[in-house]
């Protein structure tokens, strides 16, 4: 699994990453700094999730204009301000779907859905594809979400619970029973 | 309804999303926003319940605000020099890209290590560092970061900063902003003090305070006191320092008195040590197989009785007068006659005609079966081989005899076969127990062995940390400070930053004037003993006074090179921006060799 160097940054990346915050809190200019560290990311995020760039776009901007209003409220956690903002940009999302259901999308490459079969054990050919599309787009919502996050994005539990603000156990649980689900789903597939 | 799915959607390029990102425009909008808000929140304020139950809202949340930024002063200031980062500094720029650590030592090579100390916080304690200072420490002086008493050990961790070299390695900054005027700091001594516990920092009680008497290589009264603080990003003002000279040499000569006699105790309670050591392990005189052996020697053997024999009819025999009191194996015997044995190719029967002035008898070849018989006679000698017999009726009570003692023989020789048994089980378990005891002195003689490597190593550090902190220490004076909170002090006097030239420098390396961008410049102010520290934010832009003398120090990629007082002097007359750079020689691997090149 890949590993994230916003998320998992050193005590001394926090501490400076800290004094930003304090001085975005007294003077929004500074905010500067983790919006050019932070845009990319969320965009990233929440493009992950929709079909349109625009779309996309409007949403990241939202994201950051939220955080900057919501700043004064930010409490250090001992963890990156990303997994703060990314919380924004999940629940931002979130929001879109439920007014316009329409707008969301999943998106993967082959090598996704290649790591999917083989975390069940099971082999990948081709012909899987429309089986396997199928099966994710029939997912919960929330099951989705832990989908996507862990096999389309590739982030560790812990990242993940803090996004879904769930223990990592409770990510971990879940996931395992989505495989178990996925699993028996695809022992069925005959190509 | 399903959502759309799509398989290996192009990826936006960076390029793209940079497009899009405008800060300018967020906070046009938040500020849009908070006016809409603020106009919003008139309404609402009409309200008069609202309005009183904000207004007590927000006097609870300034006193929560006041009690918290009270409570946790300190716990601010904890944070590691290295790590934290100012924000007033930041501040003052509009957009703070990359913020960089205020005190940034510019190679790892040279940075000065931390002596460490343990001190009980229950005893409080003075420690005496190898440079002469001492750091006196009360009872009960610190506590954790939740404010409660720390209990148990404490560990100090402590360096001292004395000139430019020192203050180059560990990247101090010793630019001065007092009221916006700029000053360079030129340091009387410097230190750096710090507490943990369990690897977690520990802070000093508000009531107490830390005495510092740190040794100073300067007994002039001109400086003051600061404290670096490192979220400010400048120095703050405490108080006037006070030196309190020592004399000549003093310091240094009791430095070397210490040491000395600290080196003699050490020695001796090595020796001491080794002399145990060797007490442990048992000399060879001592071990058990040697005392098994002298035990078996001391074991009664029983002397086999002799069998009588009877004697042959035909044979040739002497009966000889007398006592055989040297032969008790002869004693049982009465009349014993001794039988010519048909060996002695001498004997034939004249032997028996002759009267012999004397005879003598002695052991035979065949201890305790057969006899010699000396045979004298004026000059004759003649020698033969007998065999003591018996005739008739004494064989009879002499074989009787015979059972009797055999029996006997055996009965002791059972015995001591049975003592010899005994013995050698004996033996084999003190053997036994000897090597266990053995291999547990062994083990503990090579504890012993590696504690006291150990101290060596400790003392070997400590020496080396002594000399690497006194390499050009020559201690004149005291200056006393009063530490209420761990950090960086110094002792300085403030030189206002000089205006009268400036100029923005190339450097080049000697070896076809390549050129060299560095990581850190430092101008070395040799006449005021202070440096300068530019980086590349500062663009390296030299400020410089022509009267006084200065050389160069730069850093590029952990890579140390200079340029010479003589060198500086040359370029700034002939008003060239260019300076050539030498590279601190590959030889040069401790810190004198790097203080000799920078000339202090």
């Amino acid at each position: 699994m890949a590993i994230n160097p916003h998320f998992h940054q050193s005590n001394q990346q926090l501490n400076e990453e800290l004094v930003i915050i304090n001085a975005a809190k007294q003077n929004p200019e500074h905010f500067a700094a983790l919006y050019d560290k932070y845009y990319k990311q969320i965009f990233n995020y929440v493009y992950q999730r929709l079909d349109s760039k625009d779309t996309a776009f409007d949403i990241t901007g939202q994201v950051f204009l939220k955080a900057l209003t919501n700043l004064q409220k930010y409490q250090f956690k001992g963890v990156p301000f990303s997994s703060w903002l990314y919380r924004i940009a999940h629940n931002e999302v979130m929001q879109l779907f439920r007014s316009q259901k329409d707008k969301r999308a999943i998106n993967a490459d082959i090598g996704d859905l290649r790591n999917i079969c083989e975390e069940n054990e099971s082999p990948f050919f081709e012909e899987y594809i429309p089986h396997l599309k199928k099966l994710i787009q029939e997912l919960k919502s929330e099951d989705l979400q832990l989908v996507e996050l862990r096999f389309f994005e590739k982030r560790p539990f812990k990242e993940i619970s803090e996004i879904l603000e769930i223990t990592e156990v409770n990510a971990k649980v879940r996931m395992y029973r989505i495989i178990e689900k996925l699993k028996i789903a695809l022992s069925k597939i005959n190509v | 309804m399903s959502p759309k799915f799509n398989i290996n959607r192009p990826k936006v390029s960076d390029d793209e999303i940079t497009q899009h990102q405008n800060f300018d425009q967020l906070v046009e909008r938040f500020k849009q926003q908070s006016i809409k808000k603020a106009r919003g929140d008139e309404s609402w304020w009409k309200n008069k319940k609202i309005r009183y139950s904000a207004v007590i809202a927000g006097v609870t949340v300034v006193c929560t605000v006041t009690y918290l930024s009270l409570f946790t002063q300190q716990k601010q200031n904890s944070i590691s020099h290295e790590t934290l980062t100012t924000q007033n500094t930041t501040l003052k720029n509009n957009k703070p890209k990359t913020i960089t650590p205020f005190i940034q030592a510019p190679s790892s090579t040279w940075k000065t290590p931390y002596s460490t100390y343990k001190i009980n916080n229950a005893k409080g304690g003075t420690i005496k560092h190898p440079s002469a200072s001492k750091i006196k420490i009360p009872q009960n002086s610190f506590v954790d970061k939740n404010g409660k008493e720390v209990i148990g050990d404490v560990i100090i961790e402590y360096k001292e900063f004395h000139d430019a070299g020192d203050i180059i390695v560990n990247g101090i900054p010793m630019a001065y902003d007092s009221a916006g005027l700029k000053y360079n700091l030129e340091t009387a001594g410097m230190f750096d003090i710090r507490g943990s516990q369990n690897g977690n920092a520990v802070f000093i009680k508000p009531d107490k305070t830390l005495q510092v008497e740190l040794a100073s290589a300067s007994a002039e009264q001109k400086y003051n006191q600061y404290y670096l603080d490192t979220a400010a990003r400048n120095w703050t003002y405490l108080q006037k320092d006070h030196a309190v000279e020592l004399g000549t040499g003093k310091g240094a000569s009791l430095q070397s008195d210490a040491k000395t006699k600290q080196k003699v105790i050490t020695e001796k309670k090595l020796q001491a040590l080794k002399n145990d050591i060797e007490v442990l392990v048992p000399k060879k005189s001592d071990s058990v197989a040697f005392v098994y052996t002298r035990k078996l020697q001391k074991l009664t053997k029983p002397a086999e009785p002799v069998k009588p024999v009877k004697a042959k009819p035909g044979k040739a025999s002497f009966k000889l007068d007398g006592s055989y009191d040297e032969f008790p194996e002869l004693s049982s015997f009465n009349n014993v006659l001794f039988e010519v044995g048909a060996e002695n190719k001498n004997y034939n029967k004249e032997l028996h005609e002759i009267t012999w002035s004397d005879v003598k008898v002695s052991q035979g070849p065949q201890k305790g079966k057969n006899y010699v018989l000396t045979l004298v006679y004026r000059n004759r000698i003649e020698k033969l081989i007998v065999y003591p017999v018996l005739n008739g009726e004494e064989f009879e009570k002499a074989e009787a005899i015979y059972e009797q003692k055999f029996a006997n023989y055996e009965a002791q020789l059972e015995k001591r076969t049975q003592e010899e048994i005994r013995l050698m089980i004996e033996l084999k378990t003190k053997q036994a127990a000897y090597l266990a005891e053995q291999k547990k002195k062994q083990e503990e003689y090579d504890r012993e062995k590696a504690a006291m490597q150990a101290k060596y190593d400790v003392a070997g550090q400590n020496e080396l940390q002594s000399n690497f902190n006194n390499l050009t220490l020559n201690v004149k004076a005291t200056r006393l400070f009063n530490v209420s909170k761990f950090g960086i002090f110094n002792s300085d006097c403030p030189h206002p930053t000089p205006t009268t030239s400036s100029l923005k420098p190339t450097f080049v390396l000697n070896e076809k004037e390549k050129l060299l961008i560095p990581d850190f410049v430092y101008l070395i102010d040799h006449s005021n003993k202070s440096v300068y520290t530019f980086d590349r934010n500062s663009g390296f832009a030299l400020s410089y006074d022509p009267k006084y003398e200065y050389s160069l120090c730069v850093f590029k990629q952990n890579k140390m090179y200079r340029c010479s007082k003589a060198e500086f002097k040359q370029v700034t007359e002939s008003q060239s921006k260019k300076f050539i750079l030498t590279p601190l020689s590959d030889k040069a691997d401790n810190f004198a060799d790097f203080k000799k090149a920078i000339e202090i």
